[in-house]
C-alpha cells in the first residue's frame, strides 16, 4: 500500500498535497509522528470534518490504485457515499487511545505455523483449468508495459 | 413458564407475558420444542423406518417447492440422490454409519466445493470450480454428510440483506418481501425454509448471527479460529469464522463439532480440544425446575436503549426473565466501547478487504476482460465483476490504508480492537455469559437500505464487537415481533469467553427446550414438515 501510495502523490493528486504535508506524509512512514490533520487526540467530530476538508477524496485516483476502472457515472456515485463513511470513520480521531496497544486479531491463540516443507498439489489439471487464457506451459496476459 | 420435563409433550399455550405476538397458525398444539433433525435422521436409517433416499426426496421436493419464492440456492447438486443412494447401500450392508449419513447441508458460496461452482456470489467468479475443498466441507464429506447445494450470500460477504448478490435476491421465508437478513442469508432462509438441515455460513461481522435472527433459525458464530479458514474466501481475515446454521441447538452443535479443529492449513486455526457438544447437554426430562441455577447473565445495557426497536428490546427482556426462571442471575453489564467497535470494525474489514480481494484480478481464475494492456485486464475485469458494495469497500479499504493515513484509521481501530477486547474480558470475568439482541430490528423490507450504506452498517452494531474481540456468540430465536402474515422471529444474542461454545450451547438447549408458545416453522412449510 505504501509504494502504491507514493506513486499517487508522485503521480500528482488534482489537489496538491501543501509541502508540510508532504513532510508529514513521509514522516509517517517511518511511523514516528502522527499527521498534523489527525492530531491532537482530543479533536472533536466537528473539528475533524473540518479538517477533512485539507484532504478531499479523489475516488477516481483512488479507483487507480486499487485498480478498478469506474465509469465517470461511477465516480459521481460513490464519492458522496465513501465521503460519508471516510467521515463517520473520523470519530475515532476524538478518542484517548495513546496508552492502547494495537491488536492484530483476536488473541485467541498463538500460531500455529507447519513445518516450511514443500508439498505437491494434486489437483493441478483442476487448477490450471480454471485459468482464463492459458497457453502450455504458460498463463497468458497482454503486454505489461505501459506506451507512457 | 418452565416446564420440568417438557421434552415431548407440547406447549401449556402461549405465554401471555411475553410481550411477543403469536401468529394464528401457532395453536397449542404446534408449540413443542425443536428437536435435533440430525439425531431423527439418524435414528431412523439406524431403525430401517426410513431410506436416505426418501429424506432427501422429502428435502428435495421442499426445495423445488419453495425455491422459486425464497431462491436460496446458487446452485442445486446432481448428486444429492445418488449420494443419499450410497448412504442406503453401505446400511444394508450393515457398514458402520458415520455421524452425518444422510443429512443433507447447505453450504455457502463462498465456500469452496471441488464437485460445484464457488462464486462467492461474485459475478467475477461465475462458474468458477475450485481445484479443492475447504477443510470445512471435506469434513463434512467424512461426515458422511450429504451436500444440497451452495447457498447466496452478499457478494464475498459485504452487506447484511444478500441484496448484494451478485446473482439473485433472497427472500425472507417468514415474508417474502423482506430481506433474510446477511451475509449467510441463503443458508439462513434455506434451514428456515426446511430446503435443507443444517448449513454453513460465515459471519465476519454478524453475518451468520443477524441472518439467523432474521429468518428464526439458530445461528453459532465460533470462536476465531475454531473452525479452520481454509477454503473460505477471504473478507476481512482477522474476523472471518466459518458457523452454522440449524432448526434446533442440538444440530447447530452436531455440525459444529463436525467442522472445528486445528488445520496445519490454517495457522490461525486453533489446537484447543473439539468437545462433543451435544453429549454435555441437560437433559430436558429429568430437569429440575431450575437447570441453570447459578449462572450469571449479564445484559448488555448498551444493546436496549436508543437505536434498538422497543419490540425487540422487549422479547430481549422477557427471554432474560425466562433464564432467570431457569435460574439464571441476570444483572445489567456495561460495555463503554461498545459504539466504537463499529467504525472500528468497518476500518479494519474495508482495509482487509482491499487487500484481500487484490487476487481477483482475472488473471489466473475468475472472469477475464479482454484489454491491451495488463493494467486495464486487472481494472475491467475487476470492475466488471464487482459490485458496487465491493467496490465501495475496496475503494474506502485504499483510502484508510493510504500512506499517511495508517495511523489515523487503520492504527486507531486496531486500538479500538484492544478496548473491546478489555471490555469484553472484564464483563466476562463477573459473568459466564453476556446476552444482547442479535440485530437491533426484525427483518426489514426488500429494497429498504439498499442505498444508505450508513444505515445498512448500523444494523450491525449488535454483532460487530464480537469479531472484534474473536469470541464465540449463539443466537437462537426467543419471540416474535408484529409484521409479515405470521409475525417476524427475534433472535437473543447469547456471548461466551474464548472457546466456551459448550457452555453456550448447553444454555441455548434448556433456553430452546423450555421456551414455550413459540414454534419457529414459517407458515410457507409448516404443512410440509412433520410436527
Amino acid at each position: 500500500m505504501y509504494s502504491s501510495a507514493v506513486i499517487w502523490v508522485k503521480g500528482g493528486a488534482p489537489y496538491l498535497l501543501l509541502q508540510h504535508q508532504q513532510k508529514q506524509l513521509f514522516s509517517t512512514l517511518s511511523r514516528k509522528k502522527t499527521p498534523l490533520w489527525f492530531s491532537p487526540p482530543s479533536t472533536t467530530p466537528r473539528n475533524f470534518s473540518a479538517r477533512s476538508s485539507l484532504q478531499p477524496l479523489d475516488v477516481s485516483r483512488l479507483a487507480e490504485t486499487a485498480r478498478i476502472s469506474l465509469t465517470p457515472t461511477e465516480v459521481e456515485e460513490f464519492a458522496p457515499k465513501i465521503r460519508q463513511v471516510i467521515d463517520w470513520f473520523g470519530q475515532l480521531q476524538a478518542v484517548d487511545l495513546q496508552s492502547i496497544e494495537p491488536a492484530l486479531r483476536a488473541d485467541t491463540e498463538g500460531d500455529n505455523l507447519r513445518h516450511d516443507l514443500p508439498e505437491t498439489f494434486e489437483n493441478r489439471e483442476a487448477m490450471l483449468a480454471a485459468v482464463p487464457s492459458y497457453e502450455e506451459p504458460y498463463i497468458k496476459v497482454p503486454k505489461v508495459l505501459n506506451k507512457d | 413458564m418452565v416446564v420440568a420435563g417438557g421434552g415431548g409433550g407440547g406447549g401449556d399455550g402461549p405465554d401471555g407475558g411475553r410481550g411477543a405476538v403469536l401468529s394464528e397458525h401457532q395453536t397449542l398444539s404446534s408449540t413443542s420444542p425443536p428437536s435435533s433433525e440430525i439425531l431423527t435422521i439418524r435414528k431412523s436409517l439406524l431403525s430401517r423406518e426410513r431410506k436416505a433416499v426418501e429424506i432427501a426426496e422429502e428435502y428435495l421436493n421442499r426445495l423445488r417447492q419453495t425455491e422459486p419464492q425464497i431462491k436460496s440456492f446458487l446452485h442445486v447438486s446432481e448428486n444429492v440422490m445418488k449420494e443419499a443412494k450410497e448412504i442406503d447401500g453401505k446400511i444394508e450392508r450393515n457398514e458402520e454409519l458415520r455421524p452425518l449419513a444422510g443429512v443433507l447441508i447447505g453450504v455457502k458460496d463462498n465456500i469452496c466445493t471441488a464437485d460445484m461452482p464457488s462464486t462467492g456470489g461474485s459475478r467475477i467468479l461465475q462458474d468458477y470450480r475450485p481445484a479443492f475443498d475447504a477443510t470445512a466441507v471435506q469434513k463434512l464429506r467424512e461426515s458422511g454428510a450429504v451436500l444440497v447445494g451452495k447457498t447466496n450470500l452478499d457478494e464475498f460477504g459485504m452487506g447484511s440483506t444478500t441484496e448484494g448478490s451478485g446473482f439473485q435476491v433472497t427472500a425472507n421465508p417468514w415474508d417474502v418481501t423482506r430481506v433474510p437478513g446477511g451475509s449467510s442469508g441463503g443458508s439462513a432462509a434455506a434451514v428456515s425454509a426446511r430446503q435443507c438441515v443444517v448449513a454453513l455460513g460465515s459471519d465476519t461481522g454478524g453475518s451468520v448471527r443477524q441472518p439467523a435472527s432474521f429468518c428464526g433459525v439458530v445461528g453459532m458464530k465460533p470462536t476465531y479460529g475454531r473452525v479452520s479458514r481454509f477454503g473460505l474466501m477471504a473478507y476481512a481475515s482477522s474476523l472471518d469464522v466459518i458457523g452454522c446454521f440449524g432448526s434446533s441447538v442440538a444440530d447447530t452443535a452436531i455440525l459444529l463439532e463436525a467442522i472445528a479443529g486445528h488445520d496445519i492449513f490454517d495457522a490461525t486455526s486453533s489446537k484447543h480440544e473439539v468437545p462433543n457438544f451435544a453429549s454435555q447437554f441437560i437433559s430436558t426430562e429429568f430437569s429440575e425446575s431450575k437447570p441453570l441455577k447459578g449462572l450469571r447473565v449479564g445484559i448488555i445495557s448498551e444493546t436496549l436503549g436508543d437505536g434498538v426497536d422497543v419490540p425487540v428490546a422487549s422479547t430481549i427482556k422477557a427471554a432474560a426473565s425466562h433464564l432467570e426462571e431457569l435460574g439464571c442471575a441476570v444483572t445489567e453489564v456495561s460495555l463503554p466501547s461498545f459504539s466504537l467497535g463499529l467504525p472500528a470494525y468497518y476500518i479494519l474489514a474495508s482495509s482487509e478487504s482491499s487487500s484481500n480481494l487484490s487476487r481477483y484480478d482475472g488473471v489466473r481464475y475468475g472472469n477475464q476482460v479482454a484489454a491491451e494492456e495488463l493494467n486495464s485486464l486487472y481494472g475491467d475485469s475487476r470492475a466488471n465483476g464487482f459490485g458496487p458494495e465491493v467496490k465501495m469497500r475496496i475503494l474506502m479499504g485504499t483510502y484508510a490504508l493510504s500512506a499517511g493515513y495508517y495511523d489515523a484509521y487503520y492504527k486507531r481501530a486496531q486500538q479500538v480492537r484492544t478496548l473491546v477486547q478489555k471490555s469484553f474480558k472484564a464483563a466476562l470475568s463477573e459473568n459466564d455469559i453476556l446476552i444482547s439482541p442479535a440485530a437491533p430490528s426484525a427483518a426489514y423490507k426488500i429494497g429498504e437500505k439498499k442505498n444508505d450504506p450508513l444505515a445498512m452498517y448500523a444494523g450491525d452494531i449488535m454483532t460487530v464487537n464480537v469479531n472484534l474481540a474473536g469470541l464465540p456468540a449463539l443466537v437462537l430465536p426467543c419471540g416474535f415481533v408484529e409484521g409479515g402474515p405470521a409475525g417476524l422471529p427475534i433472535g437473543l444474542q447469547m456471548i461466551g469467553a474464548q472457546f466456551d461454545e459448550g457452555k453456550l450451547l448447553r444454555v441455548g438447549h434448556i433456553f430452546e427446550q423450555t421456551l414455550q408458545g413459540c414454534r419457529f416453522i414459517p407458515p410457507l412449510v409448516a404443512e410440509s414438515v412433520a410436527s
